[in-house]
């Protein structure tokens, strides 16, 4: 074996080959996925790991899906099945053994070299359309346990041998889960992506030897250590707490659950520990994080709050230190408690604890809160598609905004949610109609609901819709209507959620917050979804872009002066005295 | 006698054809603030090379074709007409909406985009119309009309219009345009089912809105361009190149500027095309066009120019999305400029900070200060600091060696060579990068593919990139420095008319398809004719498995659906195009016909053409001897030709440089490499 040290421009070049057999394993899942998750949500996640898991490289892939997940995921496979063979496919969704949730369905395969050596593992990770809940819905926050939620769940199950699929798994599924087709379609397409990983990085081996490759990770991780290291160091020292609270949900108790977070930065070590140990037991109901969702919650907060260019792998993960408490709903699960939304609600206000906790350090550090989800905008439509007869099941994205403000600017709006980070697709309202039978009559961004501060947060986004020519169910699980997403350092709370059913006669009746509604034809859903908390005291806003958001309609002129100080002149100019004296500069 | 030029942001250039179709080629500075005295200096420098004067020459032209950067330039530099939007009611937030979708999720220093249109001149209407047609809510006529008021007072000089469901019916659209020119004669507008008429409405008003935005200042533009030429003794017909690889007459741009936004990088495969099939049948091409800040990638695929959608002004997520169809032109920000640095933890980084033209790499003595790209070729040997561009430019060799000694060999603990080669070679990994994306996305191997390289520098590292893709050969044609003005010469007066039509196998409905398929050829045939020239109609279906998100072209011989056996032949043409580009096929899957569009294709020129370059003719030898740098060899004695002066046919084997005034090729110590008879080089590994 060749220990020769790569210099920095060798490591340049095969990072970047590296993260090119991940790009083309995506673009196989992006371009040949059936259901709208994958095709249109882009909901899904492609990363290399060694041979003992390690997390080399995902490229640009959901954050929730992959900074923890796969490594327990890749290690809980070597435990299964301490006798891979070249050819061996695992599916794996099981929350219990490394998964994020049991919607992500993931295949996950070896790669052998030429000598029957296991060198790499490759995951695919796909969101579901549906993965045989009892209910038509992949986020169902109500399930008492992994009974009453009814997903398969596969802890590392042989789904390959010598590249050809087990039957009997693919029948199973077939039998289980809604729209089999569909499902069908979406696991070519996650198995495709591995084979195509599998190929490149055979012939990236052949180019550059698989021990030189093994020795690069090893280096890389050295090298994204030192990264982590350096962003670390230019946070200020300290021990602070956050919190961010969940609506009272099935399940959750009345006052809501409330998620805490202690950190402790050592700037002279290089180092972050996020405690979560401080939080309630698992409940019964969906909600609980699995251990990989708690993880990666975590660390997408601290990730959000540091220089963005650090690469996110093994490497730099050494310098975060996430401690868990098992049998805790932000931790690590116990079965038979649920984990069937664990990649959203409670992993949000993880993730929101820690970056506002960060915030709260010093100026320049941290994020607002990201909005809270899913609302019915952003839920799973089911029924019978009246123009072909068949039942259909898929998650649509009409509207989400969420973007919460950064020190550095105002927020991206559409994010999602802050797991997503925004990588999620809109659907197109031609699109939707075409798809399901519904017609969406509105979809707006809302004026006056943007979390305001030096930089704002995103406001919310409104949706009316409804179906065609038949009844429609929508499943949906909408936090945020009593927690709207708090700003920092000043910066006020973006809009809240909600929800209504319009009525034919047009009258509206509130809706639970976590809920699987029928919609009968000539009836609507309203669904107004968070947007972001803003960053810093909206007086210290650049009177400029509150002119211009007024200008365009966003916020009217009471709220910029009562809440930016800022004062316009008839016709939209600065009234640039009045604005002086509100915001009490003298 | 034809004329081709593309303004690009240094120079004009252009391609001048005589009548027996040889070629040659001119450039003259580009004048940002006009650009077209940079087009009527090119021609007086052509004119000058032939002794006569620049009414002699234009007076012998019989058409000027041009490629034009002034409309993506103006959308930019925010220079476009105050635009104002009408959509329906419901739906005004449809341009702030946009996909979705986001670059680099854990940057955060990127606030969302504004809109193209302002949200304060997007107007609703209320109408609805549903997705199979039905008129839900009818166009509230009144309502209009208070909207058109509203715009009046807002002094707006385009308007655009977008309403849900127009391809599928577009009475609204029209009678919202209707009212618009009776109301305000002289204010162009554009409806966005006429523009773009694909499913998708984001796109479409996008489309809808940029149109309309630049059709003022177009207007201005080719109006001047045409009296200029008119005056300066040109009598003959004005084409304008478009975004998807064709021209038309200047007359249609003005009509829909949209369609020459990406008018002049769209001509490189155009000319790959044309190269790739003179040297050596080849219907797989991989194009790069090189610049000093960008490295252009097109493709061909099986003979076809790779089209796409995804049009982004400016990068993809944070500009605008056209989504008008384009030639697909992938632009890397890695080119001459690129600087290098090594970050704190000892990684070498090339990109994406370019030093441009200004101040440039270290060695051109513009203040430029950080090593970059070409400063790296220097180094190496591959540019003769001498003689640089024909030896217009002097190199600061010295310069160059330091600045890459300080910021890369020092800091990584290597030799200066080294340092200069790792900096090529990471700016080869990226264009080799964005080049597999392209490819995998376009269904294409490499292995059966040839690799054009064009433009100034491509000649530097294209030996290295066809290694690394695995393309057995390079082809660097002899028009390489001016590529998309000879491609503008080799294209044809194109044109091409979509409609929404959406059926399926399981229930197609026949009825739909052949009044679409009616009022395409009645829309090709009126372009024909006002060509007046030949012309043919090709259809092409948008279709998807049942349930993708994502169509694909699957080009129709004739468009013919009346039968089973026809239905069943264009699965069959699915299904291959599918495989082709996916590596799967579904047979148990029904198929969506989402779109159809007919694509009208009429020579430009009467009778074919070699578009042969006039060379002039040298001594066949070596001009002299270099030190070279290369990987794995060190320091090699290399010798020097010059490009006119290579025998044609005649294999020579690695290490060489090759140079003329355009450009530097270096061809390394395991290749080898001959000019063809009409005097493109082509290059080859050595056989093992």
């Amino acid at each position: 074996m060749t220990s020769t040290a790569f210099n920095g421009a060798q490591m340049a070049v095969l990072r970047s080959r590296f993260d090119g057999v991940v790009r083309a394993m995506s673009n196989t899942l992006l371009r040949t996925g059936r259901s709208g998750v994958l095709n249109r949500a882009r909901d899904f996640s492609c990363c290399i790991l060694t041979r003992n898991g390690d997390l080399i490289t995902a490229a640009d892939s959901l954050p929730i899906h992959v900074l923890s997940g796969p490594d327990l995921m890749a290690k809980s496979v070597m435990d299964f099945h301490p006798d891979q063979r070249p050819g061996d496919a695992f599916l794996h969704n099981s929350p219990y053994h490394g998964c994020s949730h049991p919607a992500d369905l993931s295949v996950i395969a070896p790669v052998f070299d030429g000598q029957g050596r296991h060198r790499f593992t490759l995951l695919a990770k796909a969101h579901q359309a549906d993965i045989g809940n009892s209910q038509p819905t992949t986020y169902m926050g109500e399930a008492v346990d992994v009974y009453h939620e009814g997903a398969l769940i596969f802890p590392a199950v042989q789904v390959q041998r010598g590249w050809q699929d087990i039957d009997d798994v693919i029948r199973m599924c077939k039998v289980r889960i809604r729209v089999p087709h569909q499902w069908h379609g979406d696991y070519l397409s996650t198995v495709g992506a591995v084979r195509v990983g599998e190929r490149n990085l055979t012939a990236l081996a052949d180019d550059i030897g698989w021990d030189r490759l093994e020795d690069f990770a090893a280096q890389w991780f050295d090298y994204s250590e030192s990264r982590m290291a350096e962003a670390i160091a230019a946070l200020p020292s300290g021990n602070v707490s956050g919190t961010s609270t969940h609506d009272p949900f099935p399940g959750l108790p009345v006052e809501g659950l409330t998620i805490t977070s202690h950190i402790a930065v050592d700037p002279a070590q290089g180092r972050v520990t996020v405690d979560l140990t401080d939080n309630p037991d698992c409940m019964p109901c969906g909600m609980n994080l699995s251990e990989a969702c708690a993880r990666t919650a975590a660390m997408i907060g601290v990730f959000n709050s540091i220089n963005y260019q650090v690469p996110k792998n093994a490497g730099s993960f050494r310098r975060i230190e996430v401690q868990l408490r098992e049998g805790c709903i932000a931790g690590i699960p116990v079965h038979p408690f649920s984990c069937s939304a664990a990649t959203t609600n409670i992993a949000d206000r993880v993730a929101n604890s820690v970056q506002t906790a960060l915030a709260g350090l010093q100026d320049g550090i941290g994020m607002a809160e990201v909005g809270a989800v899913i609302a019915p905008s952003a839920g799973v439509v089911s029924g019978i598609d009246p123009r072909s007869g068949k039942a259909f099941v898929n998650q649509v994205f009409l509207g989400m905004s969420g973007g919460a403000a950064s020190p550095s600017a105002d927020a991206w709006w559409t994010v999602g949610h802050v797991g997503n980070a925004g990588l999620c697709c809109i659907d197109g309202i031609e699109h939707a109609e075409i798809i399901q039978p519904i017609l969406v009559h509105r979809r707006a961004f809302v004026p006056d609901s943007e979390g305001a501060g030096r930089t704002n947060g995103a406001p919310s986004t409104i949706i009316e819709f409804g179906p065609v020519g038949g009844a429609i169910d929508i499943a949906y699980l909408s936090d945020g209507y009593v927690n709207a997403p708090a700003g920092v350092r000043g910066g006020g709370a973006g809009g809240g959620a909600d929800q209504h059913l319009i009525h034919a006669d047009g009258s509206h009746e509130r809706l639970p917050s976590c809920a699987q509604v029928r919609v009968e034809p000539g009836e609507r859903i309203l669904a107004v979804s968070c947007g972001g908390g803003g960053y810093g005291s909206p007086l210290e806003r650049p009177p400029e872009k509150v002119l211009r958001d007024m200008a365009e309609g966003l916020i009217c002129a009471d709220r910029a002066r009562d809440i930016y100080g800022v004062v316009a002149l008839p016709g939209g100019a600065l009234d640039a005295q009045a604005t002086h004296l509100l915001r009490g500069n003298g | 006698m034809r004329f081709a030029t593309d303004t690009g942001g240094t120079f004009t250039d252009l391609v001048v054809e005589e009548d027996d179709g040889t070629i040659t080629l001119h450039k003259a500075p580009t004048t940002p603030s006009d650009p077209v005295t940079g087009v009527l200096d090119a021609l007086r420098v052509a004119a000058d090379a032939r002794g006569i004067s620049l009414a002699q020459l234009l007076a012998r032209g019989d058409s000027f074709i041009h490629g034009t950067t002034h409309a993506i330039n103006a959308i930019i530099q925010g220079r476009t007409a105050r635009t104002a939007l009408i959509v329906t009611a419901g739906h005004r937030d449809m341009l702030l909406f946009r996909e979705g979708g986001r670059s680099e999720p854990f940057n955060h220093a990127h606030p969302y985009p504004q809109p193209y249109i302002p949200r304060a001149l997007t107007f609703e209407v209320p109408e609805r119309i549903m997705a199979g047609g039905v008129v839900l809510t009818p166009l509230d006529e009144v309502a209009v009309a208070d909207v058109l008021d509203a715009i009046a007072s807002a002094g707006v000089e385009a308007i655009a219009v977008s309403l849900l469901w127009s391809t599928v019916n577009p009475a609204h659209e029209l009678r919202v345009g209707e009212m618009i020119a009776e109301r305000f004669p002289d204010v162009p507008f554009s409806l966005s089912h006429s523009v773009n008429p694909t499913l998708r409405e984001f796109r479409r008003a996008s489309s809808a809105a940029i149109d309309a935005s630049l059709k003022p200042l177009m207007g201005a533009y080719l109006g001047s361009l045409e009296t200029r030429l008119a005056e300066a003794g040109f009598a003959g017909r004005v084409m304008v190149l478009t975004s998807a690889g064709g021209m038309v007459d200047a007359s249609e741009v003005v009509v829909q500027p949209i369609s020459a936004i990406n008018s002049g990088p769209s001509m490189a495969p155009i000319a790959g095309r044309h190269y790739a099939l003179r040297e050596g049948d080849y219907t797989s091409v991989i194009i790069a066009d090189t610049g000093g800040t960008t490295y252009d990638i097109s493709i061909v695929a099986n003979g076809r120019v790779a089209m796409t959608r995804d049009l982004w002004i400016g990068e993809p997520y944070r500009g605008h999305l056209a989504g008008f169809p384009s030639v697909e032109v992938k632009s890397v920000g890695a080119g001459g400029g690129s600087i290098a640095r090594v970050d704190a933890s000892g990684l070498l980084h090339v990109g994406p900070q370019s030093a441009g033209a200004m101040p440039g790499p270290v060695c051109y003595r513009r203040g430029g200060t950080l090593p970059t790209v070409t400063d790296a070729c220097v180094v190496l040997g591959y540019l003769d600091p001498d003689f640089f561009l024909g030896g217009k430019m002097k190199l600061d060799a010295e310069g160059a060696r330091r600045a890459i000694c300080e910021h890369v060999a020092e800091p990584l603990g290597i030799p200066v060579e080294e340092a200069a080669w790792a900096i090529v070679d990471l700016a080869t990994e990226a264009m080799v990068q964005a080049i597999q994306d392209l490819i995998v996305n376009q269904g294409i191997d490499p292995a059966t593919a040839v690799l054009i390289g064009g433009g100034g520098a491509a000649g530097l590292n294209s030996t290295f990139i066809a290694r690394r893709l695995g393309c057995p050969r390079l082809l660097i044609p002899e028009t390489g420095a001016a590529m998309s003005a000879a491609g503008a010469m080799m294209s044809d007066i194109t044109a091409e008319f979509a409609a929404t039509v959406h059926s399926n196998t399981a229930r197609f409905d026949l009825e739909a398809v052949s009044g679409a398929i009616a009022d395409l050829t009645a829309r090709a045939d009126a372009f024909i004719a006002r060509a007046g020239r030949e012309g043919k109609t090709q259809f092409v279906a948008e279709a998807r498995y049942e349930g993708q998100a994502w169509e694909i072209d699957v080009p129709l011989p004739e468009a013919e659906f009346s039968t089973a056996a026809a239905i069943d032949d264009f699965r069959a043409r699915f299904e291959a195009e599918h495989l082709r580009l996916f590596t799967i096929v579904d047979p148990a899957s029904e198929i969506e016909l989402i779109g159809l569009r007919a694509r009208v294709q009429c020579p430009a020129r009467s009778g074919g053409s070699s578009f042969r370059l006039a060379l002039a003719r040298a001594e066949p030898r070596s001009v002299g001897m270099r030190q070279v740098y290369f990987a794995g060899c060190g320091w090699v004695e290399t010798p020097v030709w010059r490009l006119e002066a290579l025998v044609p046919e005649e294999p020579i084997d690695g290490p060489a440089l090759i140079e003329s005034d355009f450009t530097t090729i270096v061809v390394d110590p395991a290749a080898r490499f001959w000019r063809s008879e009409p005097g493109a080089i082509l290059i080859e590994g050595l056989p093992q």
